[in-house]
C-alpha cells in the first residue's frame, strides 16, 4: 500500500483522494471496501510513536538489559567473630572452636561462652571482636587470652575505663575496651594481636529466662559464622589453595554445649528444641548437653522446660552465701489452672479520655476495653470511669456484667471523645474507694498514655487508697509514660502491659486477662527469720500459668522461709528448708540488680541524682554489673610491643618468622568504565531530549 | 513547579549545559579503555630500553612503573605488557605484578588487572590452559591448575617465597555494572614441566659457566 508510505499527511490525504475518486469511477465496490480498510490504516498512521518515545523507549529497554545482566553481586552480612585490621588490610578470623557453659537459675542464667582464633597474618593487628547476643542481655564479665597474656575484664566507672584503655594503648600494653553496646551484640576491641598468635575470647551474660503459659525457655543465637554470600555460579573448586589466611569456607567449626538447670523442683519437661540433646539428672537439678558435636549453623539453641504442676502453690529457693552477706531467690510456682477457682471479681475499667490520647491512642483504648468487656463472666461485677479533667463513671456503683449493662456501657465506649487535662487523682479515687459490692475481689484496669507530671504525688495516692484492690495498667500508643505505669502497678500489686499499636491488642489484653482472672495466691506474706531486703518492695500476687520472684539479702544465710498467702479462698502456709546445694552467684548478681532497678526509681521521689550514682555505682563495682555509670575494660600489666613501634607492620618486618613472605592485599581490579559511560550516555540522551522540547517550543512560539 | 516548567519549555541554558555535562563524562568513560590500549603501545617503547639492560625505564617520564615482562595466553590470544607497582593508576594502563621478594616469574608472583580491559578474558580461561610469562631474561610457562572467587575483604593473598607459581587475580564478577564488588576471581597457574627451567637448575647453570 503505497499510500501508507506517505509521510506527510496533506500529500497522502490529496493522493488517496484522487486515487479514491478513479477507482470510484471504474469499480464502486472495490473503492468503498478500500476505504473503510484505509480508515484503519490512517488511525494507525496517526498513532505512530513520536521520535522522543522512540528514542526514550530504546534507552529504557537498554537500562533495563543491562541491569538484567548484572549479576547479583554477593554481600557478606555484618560478620560476626574476630575482624582484624591493620595497615595491610583487613581480615575476618573465624571461631576454630565454640564452647558454650550455661547455669540457669530460677529466672536468670548465665552463659559462658569461649571462642578460639588465630591471627594467620604476620602482623600486628588490631581486632574487633564482635558477638551476637540476645536482646535483654548485656555482657559482664570477659575473659581474653592472646598468647600468653591474660586479661580479665573489670567493672569500672565509664570514664576511668576509657582512660585506663587509652592509657594502655599508649604505653604499648595489651588493652580492650568494651565501650558501647549495641542491641543484639557484644563489641569489643583488641589492640596489639601479635602475628600468629591464639586469641581466645570468653564473654559472659546473663540472660532472662522467658515464661509463657507455664513454659520456661531459653534461647541463645548461634549465627556466629558470617554467612558467606551466595556465590553466583562458582568456578570449578580444586583443593582450596592454603596460603589464603582465614578461608573458613573449608573449615569444620565445633559447637559445644553444656548446661546446668539448677533447682529442685521435679520438670515435667527439659528438651531442646532445635539441637539434639542428653539430659541428666542430677541431685541439684539437670545437665544437658549437645548430644555429639554439633556444627556452628545458623539456628539458635532453644532450651525448654517445666515443673511439674502441683495442686498447691510450690516454692523453690536458690541462694548465694559470698561472706559478707548471703542473698536468695525465692521462687513460687502456681498450682495447676485446673486446680485454681475461678472467682467472682468487680472490674472497674478507667479509660483517659485526655487530649492527649485524641487519635489512634484513643481508639487502641477502646478497643482493649471492648475486648475485656467481652471477657467478664456472668458473676463478675463491672464499671466504667472515663477521665480528663475530671471523671465519670458510667454506673453510680459497679453492675453486674448481664447483656443490657453490657450493652450501655459499649454505647458508653463509642462516645468517648479525647478532649481536655489528664486529672488522675480524682478518677484514682473514684475507682480505689468506691463502696464493696458482692465480689471477692477488686481490680482496677488503668488504661492511659500515662502523660502525667505528678507521678510522685499518684504512687503515694495509690499507696493509700488501695486496700484490697490490685491495680493494673495498660500503657497505649507508641510512647507512654512506662515509668509511671510500670511503678504505678507495682505499687498497686498488679501488672503492666503495653500495647504499642491496634494490632497488638487482642493478643495483649488476651494476656493480661488469662493472666488476671485466676489468683491463686493473694495477700503473699514472706518471713525469713531475719531481717531481710526485698525486692520487689510490693509482694504482687501469684497467678495461675506464671512463678513469682523475689530477691533478698541477709546478713547471714536463713535455714528456712515460710510463706503465706490467700489461697483459695482460706489462708495457706507453707514452710521451705534453704538447701545449701542450691547455690549460685547469679542470686547476688540478680538482687543488686533488682536493687538498681529500685534506686534509679528513686530519682522521681525527689532524692539527688548524685546520691543515687553513688549508690548505683558501689553497688555495680561489689557485684561487676554494667550500669548507665559503669562499663567494662580489661587490661593486662606486661608491655608487648616497644613504644616506638607503631601498629603498622613495616617497623617490625624483622620479627616474621624465616622463610615466610608477605600477604598482599587483593587490589581493586575493576575500572567500571561501562557503568560510567552508560550515565552519561543516558545524559547525553537527555540533553538530545531537552533541546527538542526547547527547539518545538521556540517554533509554536514564533 | 520550577522543574516543570524547565521540562515543558527548557532554556537553551539548561540543555546546552547538560549536553556539554554528558559529552564530558562520555569522553572520560571512554579514556579509561582508551588509556588501557595505549598504554600498551607507550610501553613497548620502555620494555626494550629494558630488554637492553635499562631495568627502570619508564614508559613516560613522569610514569611511576616500568614494565617487568610479557603475559601471554596463546588460547585467548591475549599478549600484554606487565608493569611493576601494584597501585590503582599503574592498574589503568596495564596488569601489575607483585612477588613474594624475588625475580617475577620465578618466585611467588601475582599479576592483577581490570577486569573490564586488561583481564576481560580471565573468565574464558580453563584449567589447564598455557599461560606463558616473559621477563628480561627468560621466557616462562605455567599451566592453569585452578580458579577460585574469593572475598577481598575476608581474606589477603599470602606469598610463599622461593614457590614458583603464577596467580592472576581479578575482579567478580565479570558483567557487573559497578565497580564495587568486594569478591575477587583468583587464577593459580603452576609451572608447566615440560620447558621451564627450573630456577635452581638455572642458578646451577649460572654457576657452572
Amino acid at each position: 500500500m503505497a499510500l501508507t508510505l506517505n509521510d506527510n499527511p496533506t500529500d497522502s490525504r490529496q493522493i488517496r483522494s484522487r486515487l479514491d475518486r478513479a477507482l470510484r469511477r471504474q469499480d464502486p465496490d472495490l473503492a468503498d471496501r478500500l476505504a473503510s480498510r484505509n480508515q484503519k490504516i490512517i488511525i494507525r498512521e496517526t498513532r505512530s510513536l513520536r521520535w522522543q518515545d522512540r528514542y526514550l523507549l530504546i534507552v529504557a529497554s537498554i537500562l533495563l538489559a543491562l541491569f538484567l545482566l548484572r549479576t547479583g553481586s554477593a554481600s557478606a552480612d555484618e560478620a560476626y567473630g574476630l575482624e582484624m585490621a591493620s595497615e595491610h588490610g583487613d581480615s575476618l578470623a573465624l571461631a576454630l572452636n565454640t564452647d558454650v557453659e550455661i547455669e540457669i537459675t530460677g529466672l536468670v542464667s548465665r552463659v559462658w561462652v569461649t571462642q578460639v582464633f588465630k591471627n594467620d597474618s604476620l602482623h600486628w593487628m588490631e581486632g574487633t571482636y564482635r558477638f551476637p547476643l540476645p536482646h535483654d542481655a548485656a555482657v559482664d564479665r570477659m575473659q581474653i587470652v592472646v598468647g600468653d597474656r591474660v586479661l580479665e575484664g573489670e567493672i569500672q566507672e565509664k570514664a576511668e575505663a576509657k582512660r585506663v584503655y587509652q592509657q594502655a594503648r599508649q604505653n604499648g600494653q595489651t588493652a580492650s575496651l568494651v565501650e558501647q553496646q549495641r542491641p543484639n551484640q557484644f563489641q569489643t576491641r583488641l589492640a596489639n594481636i601479635g602475628p600468629g598468635e591464639e586469641i581466645l575470647v570468653s564473654i559472659s551474660f546473663l540472660q532472662p529466662v522467658q515464661i509463657r503459659d507455664g513454659v520456661f525457655s531459653l534461647r541463645l543465637p548461634m549465627t556466629f559464622t558470617p554467612r558467606w554470600g551466595d556465590r553466583a555460579d562458582p568456578p570449578q573448586q580444586a583443593a582450596a589453595r592454603v596460603v589464603f589466611t582465614g578461608n573458613a569456607a573449608e573449615q569444620q567449626h565445633g559447637l559445644t554445649l553444656n548446661a546446668h538447670l539448677k533447682s529442685d523442683l521435679e520438670m515435667s519437661f527439659v528438651e531442646s528444641r532445635y539441637h539434639g540433646v542428653n539430659v541428666h539428672p542430677l541431685a541439684n537439678g539437670y545437665h544437658i548437653a549437645l548430644d555429639g558435636p554439633w556444627p556452628v549453623t545458623d539456628r539458635d539453641f532453644e532450651l525448654i522446660w517445666s515443673p511439674e504442676r502441683q495442686t498447691d502453690p510450690a516454692p523453690a529457693v536458690l541462694s548465694w552465701d559470698d561472706g559478707d552477706a548471703a542473698y536468695a531467690l525465692l521462687m513460687l510456682v502456681p498450682p495447676a489452672a485446673e486446680s485454681v477457682q475461678l472467682i467472682a471479681r468487680e472490674v472497674i475499667f478507667v479509660i483517659d479520655s485526655s487530649g492527649s490520647m485524641a487519635g489512634s491512642s484513643l481508639e487502641q483504648a477502646s478497643a482493649a476495653l471492648i475486648q475485656a468487656l467481652d471477657n467478664l463472666q456472668p458473676a463478675d461485677y463491672f464499671n466504667i470511669i472515663d477521665f480528663d479533667d475530671d471523671a465519670i463513671s458510667l454506673f453510680p456503683e459497679s453492675a453486674p456484667a448481664s447483656g443490657d449493662a453490657l450493652r450501655q456501657a459499649r454505647k458508653f465506649i463509642g462516645n468517648l471523645d479525647s478532649d481536655g487535662g489528664t486529672n488522675m487523682l480524682p478518677a484514682l479515687q473514684m475507682s480505689l474507694q468506691s463502696d464493696p459490692v458482692d465480689a471477692d475481689l477488686r481490680q482496677v484496669i488503668f488504661i492511659t498514655d500515662g502523660a502525667v507530671g505528678n507521678e510522685d504525688q499518684l504512687f503515694r495516692q495509690i499507696e493509700t487508697w488501695l486496700n484490697d484492690s490490685r491495680l493494673f495498667t495498660v500503657g497505649i500508643g507508641s510512647a507512654p509514660n512506662s515509668y509511671f505505669m510500670r511503678k504505678a502497678a507495682e505499687i498497686g500489686r498488679g501488672t503492666f502491659t503495653h500495647i504499642g499499636h491496634l494490632g497488638e491488642v487482642e493478643v495483649e489484653m488476651a494476656a493480661l486477662w488469662d493472666r488476671i482472672q485466676r489468683p491463686a495466691l493473694s495477700d503473699i506474706c514472706v518471713d525469713w527469720g531475719q531481717p531481710a531486703e526485698t525486692y520487689p518492695q510490693v509482694i504482687p500476687d501469684l497467678y495461675a500459668g506464671e512463678p513469682l520472684w523475689l530477691t533478698a539479702r541477709f546478713d547471714s544465710l536463713p535455714s528456712a522461709v515460710t510463706i503465706c498467702g490467700q489461697y483459695d479462698g482460706r489462708y495457706w502456709q507453707q514452710t521451705y528448708d534453704v538447701q545449701p546445694r542450691l547455690q549460685s552467684e547469679n542470686i547476688a548478681t540478680l538482687w543488686a540488680r533488682s536493687k538498681i532497678a529500685a534506686l534509679q526509681d528513686n530519682l522521681l521521689f525527689g532524692q539527688p541524682p548524685e546520691e543515687i550514682k553513688a549508690a548505683v555505682i558501689g553497688l555495680a563495682l561489689k557485684h561487676r554489673l554494667l550500669t548507665q555509670y559503669t562499663s567494662m575494660v580489661a587490661v593486662d600489666k606486661t608491655p608487648v610491643r616497644f613504644q616506638h613501634e607503631t601498629l603498622d607492620s613495616q617497623t617490625i618486618g624483622s620479627l616474621l618468622p624465616a622463610g615466610s613472605g608477605p600477604a598482599v592485599a587483593f587490589a581493586a581490579t575493576a575500572a567500571g568504565w561501562q557503568w560510567q559511560l552508560l550515565l552519561s550516555l543516558a545524559g547525553l540522551l537527555a540533553a538530545g531530549w531537552l533541546y527538542r522540547r526547547s527547539a518545538r517550543c521556540r517554533l509554536s512560539y514564533s | 513547579m520550577m522543574i516543570r516548567k524547565i521540562i515543558d519549555r527548557p532554556p537553551r541554558a539548561v540543555w546546552a549545559a547538560s549536553l556539554l555535562a554528558a559529552v564530558f563524562f562520555t569522553l572520560q568513560a571512554l579514556w579509561i579503555p582508551a588509556k588501557a590500549a595505549l598504554g600498551q603501545v607507550l610501553v613497548e617503547r620502555a620494555w626494550h630500553q629494558v630488554l637492553a639492560g635499562r631495568t627502570d625505564a619508564r614508559p613516560w617520564p613522569w610514569a611511576d612503573t616500568s614494565p617487568v615482562g610479557i603475559l601471554e595466553i596463546p588460547r585467548l590470544g591475549v599478549r600484554q605488557f606487565v608493569l611493576s607497582g601494584t597501585s590503582g593508576r599503574n592498574l589503568a594502563w596495564g596488569p601489575v605484578a607483585a612477588s613474594a621478594g624475588g625475580p617475577i616469574g620465578l618466585d611467588d608472583t601475582v599479576l592483577s588487572g581490570h577486569r573490564d580491559t586488561h583481564f576481560a578474558g580471565l573468565n574464558a580461561l580453563r584449567a589447564g590452559d598455557r599461560i606463558l610469562l616473559t621477563t628480561p631474561d627468560r621466557r616462562l610457562s605455567f599451566e592453569i591448575s585452578q580458579m577460585e572467587i574469593v572475598d577481598s575483604t575476608r581474606q589477603d593473598l599470602l606469598l610463599e617465597p622461593g614457590v614458583p607459581r603464577l596467580t592472576l587475580v581479578t575482579c567478580y564478577p565479570f558483567n557487573a555494572l559497578r565497580a564495587t564488588s568486594p569478591l575477587r576471581y583468583v587464577v593459580t597457574a603452576l609451572p608447566s614441566a615440560a620447558d621451564l627451567p627450573r630456577p635452581s637448575a638455572a642458578a646451577r647453570q649460572t654457576a657452572v659457566l
